[in-house]
């Protein structure tokens, strides 16, 4: 395997970990994982920072230790106008799970912008 | 239905604005860490050197604050209307790098920022928060993270 398909590989893995590590501090900030059943269910309260709020904060930090060594395993690999696009794809994976997770209203427009940070990089590396 | 919440709270403002100047400080620092390690030393290395330098301490401690902020600011808004906003920081972590550096900025890269500055104000149009399926306003819910 070259090492760039190396480097590739690697930072798709960083960017689909850092992408989790986002949702699970967003569950921890939320109170805990009663989020993920508020779009579902009617008049749901927001639960206090219990020890289980906690625990998805730190399963979000665990998860940003791996992605910034899995990113940096991919810096040495990877020119940065590679690496630098491809690591903004964690926008994308970032709206994903928030619209099939989290159940967020993530419409055109923010499409529409996520769309253009990500071209904006691409551009900002070159 | 899912109700729009519109107007911006002034803690999400600060709180992005924070993060965006906390991100900054974070990559420079860490940059200035990792700066005396060669680029093609093994990630142990790297760990190493950086490690030695008082800078990734300071990096640290920011990060420290970042976390506590980021909290603060997903405890209010939505993620996906959170997260965009960092991407300002390429910007700032640019012009800051570009001056110490005395680096010219090419075309493309202004015609990038321009991209990335349009981006986030499409976001910034974007309800803040996602309503719940009630549709009842969470204006003033028991923050975890006040």
């Amino acid at each position: 395997m070259s090492p760039e398909l190396t480097g590739i590989i690697a930072l798709v893995a960083a960017v689909t970990v850092e992408s989790f590590a986002q949702m699970f501090l967003k569950i921890g900030a939320a109170g805990g994982p009663g989020i993920l059943l508020a779009p579902y269910r009617r008049g749901i309260g927001r639960l206090p920072l219990s020890s289980i709020a906690a625990s998805w904060v730190v399963l979000g930090l665990l998860a940003y230790g791996l992605e910034i060594l899995l990113y940096t395993f991919a810096l040495h690999l990877l020119d940065v106008s590679m690496a630098f696009p491809l690591g903004s794809l964690c926008f994308v994976g970032v709206a994903l799970l928030s619209k099939m997770v989290l159940g967020e209203t993530v419409g055109l427009i923010r499409w529409l912008g996520v769309g253009c940070i990500l071209a904006g990089t691409v551009f900002v590396a070159m | 239905m899912k109700r729009a919440q519109t107007k911006l709270p002034g803690a999400v403002v600060v709180g992005l604005i924070l993060a965006i100047v906390l991100d900054t400080v974070i990559q420079i620092t860490w940059k200035l860490a990792v700066a005396h390690v060669p680029g093609d030393a093994s990630l142990a290395a790297t760990i190493q050197g950086a490690f030695a330098s008082p800078f990734f301490y300071a990096a640290m401690l920011a990060f420290g604050a970042q976390l506590y902020n980021w909290l603060r600011v997903l405890a209010r808004a939505d993620l996906s209307f959170a997260q965009p906003f960092t991407a300002l920081s390429f910007i700032s972590v640019l012009a800051v790098s570009s001056h110490s550096l005395h680096e010219n900025i090419s075309a493309s890269k202004i015609f990038g920022v321009v991209l990335i500055l349009l981006g986030v104000f499409f976001i910034s149009r974007t309800p803040y928060r996602t309503a719940d399926a009630s549709g009842r306003d969470q204006a003033n819910p028991a923050l975890p993270f006040p």
